[in-house]
């Protein structure tokens, strides 16, 4: 690790003496007590003593030059000394063979010693000096050199230096301007970023001009993007105009140039609806797109405009819907299905209920197809046509239903010419009566949705109206032949004549139909008859309706009624024993019959009978005279009607005891006769029920007729011999209450029910 | 699409509508006069359906009005009540009155109304469902009153209906067929979309486009 001696030698050569020499002179210097200065003294003394010692003394110089070149070499002998602690004591001896030299002059050899030490010393300082000198001359040399580069190098910086002062002067103006005019810059950025704000808020884009200005830009969302903001800008700026500063030319421009695109922008709008309208005319579609209605929405700010596009829409709708009207009439569906309906033209109901039909659903169709244009949809969805409309007269329902009106009233013309053409070829009056209410469900369901003032609304009406005029035209007609019937005097029946029946055949026909068609809700009200609004509603109902059928039973029964009284008395006189009271009555009845199962007739039916009520009287009357004069008590009756008075009954020829008590035999006879039971002209009546209760009129009068008998038998006064024997020999022998159990007829009931009506 | 719904008075057909588009139970229903019409949009897969729905009056002096409807229908929902064998037995009046009068494809659903009163059911579904099988005609059971299986029957309908067109039975560009495509915008979506009728309706290219359905799942 140690390096070589001969690198070591080498290196030696360019080190400095110096630090030896300093050594030495800080050895010289000190004071020698350490063992190591007294052994290198030792050594010292070795090299610079006397001859004799040469040998060690050129050793000496020799390790003196080696140590002297290399104080490491020192070192590792110091580390030797440590290392090999036992070479002290050797040394030690040596010292005292050292002090054991004697000197020829005290100090001389010492003396002599420093001066050999202190003349190589210095040889050796000279030298290393004048290598020193030698290197330093050399590095002199390098240095001025280094200097004269310097001095240069220095001139150049001082150049170079004024230079920089004189371009820092210049400079300075630079900075200054630069910084003015960052400032500026700084400014005129802000400025434009506030410009750029403005026209961004206050300008239209390019694109945006496009959008509005271009046929080649749908009318779109973009579109309406762009139209909002030109509308905002100008709002802005009306604004700003209206503040303190008053208008502005750029103000004025941008407001000018925004109307401009505005109004651009409202004509592309109206172009764009009109041609659509003209589109929706073609295919009838029902589906509104949402820019279609957005620029409806749009255009309401434009009136006029607005007002010419919806006529140009009304207008297509109007001959599509008349020609798709035309198709389904002459040609039906796709492929002939459905059918056409004029079709069925000579089913008269099927045709006219098949146009009105397609024509309510034409309307739905329409309501719906505007609603979506006009975005109305109240009540999404699920709005019931049937249901009644309120008719909020917001400005959307009002363009709807003249919209409405405009589409829907190309058809009245070709419905309203069939319609009348095919309620005109009506021969029956039923039928007739028919359509009249068809026409008038539709009328009612069409005013309920367009509202009554609807053309069609108006021209249903109007042919309703035209119907009934049919309608009543026909049975009046109908009516009026009843009295030119004459009765067949051959007949010898006493039912209701063939005309008759005819008639009432109609008539119920009629009620039936009428009943079914105001039905609406009286069958409703009927089955549902639970709460008292509905009852009221339900009582109503039914005046109303009897109200609507009292010209038809006026014109249908009254000359049925007339005709079976005059032409009745007419046969009478020509045909006396004919019954006539029986028919009338028969023929009356049978009317009410046809009346009974309508509600709604109930007065009609009241007035037939009262009539019949007058007739039954009369019939009462006769069949009393008839059945008196069967019994035989007719002849004592009228014999004792005219007595004179006071005079006794019995005293009169004819009710005589004897014939009276012939009379009584005969009643008796009677009593258990056959006719009692069944009158023969009785059973004639149509009508059971008004049989018997003439039949017991009659017979309850009879046994009045029987008690006053009694009694005026019994009465001293008329001196009737052995009266009670007299009454007691025949039925019902003088007891009045077995009559009435003969007859089965209860006897208080009838005391007093026909009490009053008996007149003697 | 243009809808009618018959069947007996009574078996519940406004309550049937009304909570189809209403999406509630109408209390205290009255007899409809004549005929009523209400609308709703449906979807069916991506297609937006707009149904027109025409209610009619089951009473019989309705029938003459009511019969005029039929005319151009797409679809009929014949309604019976399940609590009610009289409504059962009539329906093949109904039905051979729809046949006759509305259009030739007319796709027809059979709804048994009134599921919610099994307790008093006369009808049973099996004797339902066979009918229907045996007049070819779709068959389901709801109750207007909890709204259960409402939708299903329309959806049903329109689906056939749709199934039709593709099919080339059904052409919805003609007038009368009871189908319209609204609007022209969906319509070009359509002539591009698998469902393309405008193809159909382009030419009379019967069996030449392959269409199908996106799936029975999408619907009903
Ligand atoms: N429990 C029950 N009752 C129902 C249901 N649907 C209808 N109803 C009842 O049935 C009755 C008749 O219902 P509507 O819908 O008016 O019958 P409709 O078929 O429209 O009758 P018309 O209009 O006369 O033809 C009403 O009292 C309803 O409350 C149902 O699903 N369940
Ligand atoms: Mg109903």
């Amino acid at each position: 690790m140690l390096p070589s001696p001969i690198s070591r030698v080498n290196s030696s050569a360019s080190q400095q003496p110096n630090p030896l020499s300093i050594r030495l002179y800080k050895v010289l210097a000190a004071n020698f007590d350490d063992d190591a200065t007294k052994a290198a003294v030792q050594t010292l003394a070795e090299l610079y003593g006397p001859p004799g010692h040469g040998a060690s003394k050129a050793k000496g110089k020799q390790v003196q030059r080696d140590s002297g070149g290399d104080h490491e070499e020192l070192d590792e002998e110091d580390g030797d000394d440590k290392a090999n602690g036992t070479v002290g004591t050797t040394r030690d001896g040596d010292k005292t063979a050292v002090s054991s030299v004697i000197e020829t002059i005290p100090g001389e050899i010492a003396a002599k010693a420093r001066r050999g030490l202190r003349r190589d010393v210095e040889n050796k300082l000279a030298e290393s000096s004048r290598r020193f000198l030698a290197a330093f001359s050399e590095v002199d040399k390098q240095l001025d050199t280094l200097q004269e580069h310097v001095g240069a190098m220095r001139t150049r910086c001082d150049e170079a230096q004024s230079q920089l002062r004189e371009t820092n002067d210049s400079c300075r103006s630079l900075l200054d301007r630069a910084g003015s005019l960052r400032e500026q810059r700084q400014e005129v950025s802000t400025r434009q970023s506030i410009v750029t704000a403005f026209l961004e808020r206050f300008t239209l884009t390019s694109e945006e001009i496009e959008a509005i200005v271009s046929r080649e830009v749908p009318v779109n969302k973009r579109f309406f993007k762009a139209m909002d903001k030109a509308e905002r800008i100008r709002d802005d700026c009306r604004v700003l105009m209206a503040g303190e500063d008053g208008p502005t030319k750029a103000g004025v421009d941008i407001i000018t140039k925004t109307s401009g695109y505005l109004e651009q922008a409202y004509e592309k709008i109206f172009r764009w609806c009109s041609f659509e309208f003209r589109q929706m005319g073609r295919d009838s579609s029902v589906d509104v797109h949402p820019s279609l209605r957005e620029a409806v929405r749009r255009l309401r700010q434009r009136s006029e405009l607005l007002t010419e596009a919806l006529t140009t829409l009304g207008q297509t709708r109007q001959s599509t819907l008349l020609s798709s009207f035309t198709t389904a009439l002459t040609r039906g569906g796709p492929s002939g299905l459905p059918r056409p309906i004029e079709l069925h033209a000579h089913d008269p109901l099927r045709y006219i209920g098949d146009m009105l039909a397609w024509v309510h659903q034409a309307i739905a169709a329409e309501r719906e197809f505007l609603e979506g244009l006009f975005g109305v949809r109240a009540e999404e969805d699920g709005r019931m046509v049937g249901a009644v409309r309120q008719f909020t007269q917001s400005e959307e329902e009002e363009w709807m239903s003249e919209l409405m009106d405009v589409a829907v009233g190309g058809l009245c013309t070709p419905l309203k010419t069939r319609v009348q053409q095919t309620i005109r070829s009506q021969e029956s009056s039923i039928t007739s009566y028919k359509i009249t209410n068809l026409l008038q469900f539709y009328m009612l369901t069409m005013q309920r949705t367009i509202g009554e003032k609807a053309a069609l609304s108006r021209v249903l009406q109007d042919t309703t109206d035209f119907a009934y005029s049919v309608f009543y035209e026909a049975i009046g007609v109908q009516g009026r032949s009843l009295s030119a019937v004459t009765l067949d005097t051959d007949d010898t029946s006493l039912t209701p004549p063939l005309v008759i029946l005819d008639h009432a055949q109609v008539l119920r026909e009629i009620l039936l139909v009428y009943e079914s068609s105001l039905g609406d809700d009286i069958a409703f009200y009927n089955k549902n008859r639970t709460t008292e609004r509905n009852q009221e509603q339900d009582a109503r109902r039914r005046e109303a309706a009897a109200e609507g059928c009292h010209s038809i039973l006026d014109k249908m029964v009254d000359p049925a009624v007339e005709m079976c009284i005059v032409a009745s008395e007419t046969k009478q006189r020509l045909v006396p024993n004919w019954d006539r009271e029986v028919f009338v009555v028969n023929v009356m009845t049978y009317l009410q019959s046809v009346l009974e199962p309508f509600a709604f007739t109930a007065e009609k039916q009241g007035f037939i009978q009262s009539l019949v009520e007058g007739r039954m009287m009369q019939l009462i009357e006769d069949h009393y005279t008839n059945v008196i004069a069967d019994t035989g008590l007719g002849e004592i009756v009228e014999a004792w009607k005219s007595r004179k008075a006071n005079e006794p009954l019995s005293h009169l020829p004819a009710a005589s005891g004897t014939r009276l008590q012939a009379a009584l035999h005969s009643f008796s006879l009677w009593l258990t006769g056959n006719t009692i039971d069944h009158p023969p002209r009785l059973a004639q009546l149509l009508v059971q029920s008004l049989a018997t209760r003439v039949h017991r009129a009659a017979l309850a009068r009879l046994v009045h007729t029987y008690r006053w008998i009694c009694d005026e038998v019994r009465k001293p006064e008329n001196k009737y011999e052995a009266a009670s024997t007299l009454l007691g020999s025949e039925r019902p022998f003088g007891q009045v209450h077995l009559l009435w159990q003969i007859f089965g007829i209860d006897e208080e009931s009838q005391e007093s029910k026909e009490q009053e009506k008996l007149t003697f | 699409m243009k809808y009618i719904i018959i069947g007996e008075a009574g078996t519940g057909k406004s309550c049937l509508l009304h909570q189809f588009t209403h999406n509630a139970f109408k209390e205290h229903s009255q007899h409809t006069i004549g005929v009523e019409f209400s609308s709703r949009t449906v979807k069916l897969g991506e297609k937006r359906i707009k149904l027109q729905l025409w209610d009619t009056a089951g009473q019989e002096r309705f029938r003459s009005v009511t019969r005029s409807y039929y005319r151009g229908a797409a679809g009929a929902i014949l309604v019976y009540d399940i609590t009610s064998r009289a409504s059962f037995l009539n329906l093949s009046r109904w039905l051979a009155d729809a046949r006759a009068l509305g259009s030739p494809q007319l796709v027809t659903v059979l709804v048994g109304n009134k599921s919610d009163r099994e307790d008093d059911r006369e009808v049973e579904w099996a004797e339902a469902s066979r009918w229907a099988a045996e007049n070819d005609v779709h068959f389901l059971e709801a109750s207007s009153l909890t709204g259960d299986n409402v939708e299903a029957p329309f959806l049903l309908c329109a689906r056939s209906i749709l199934l039709a067109i593709e099919s080339g039975a059904l052409d919805p560009e003609k007038a009368g067929s009871g189908v319209s495509y609204g609007d022209r915008a969906l319509r070009r979506v359509n002539s591009s979309s698998r469902l393309s009728f405008g193809s159909l309706s382009g030419g009379r290219r019967k069996g030449a486009v392959k269409l199908h359905l996106p799936g029975g799942s999408k619907c009903c």
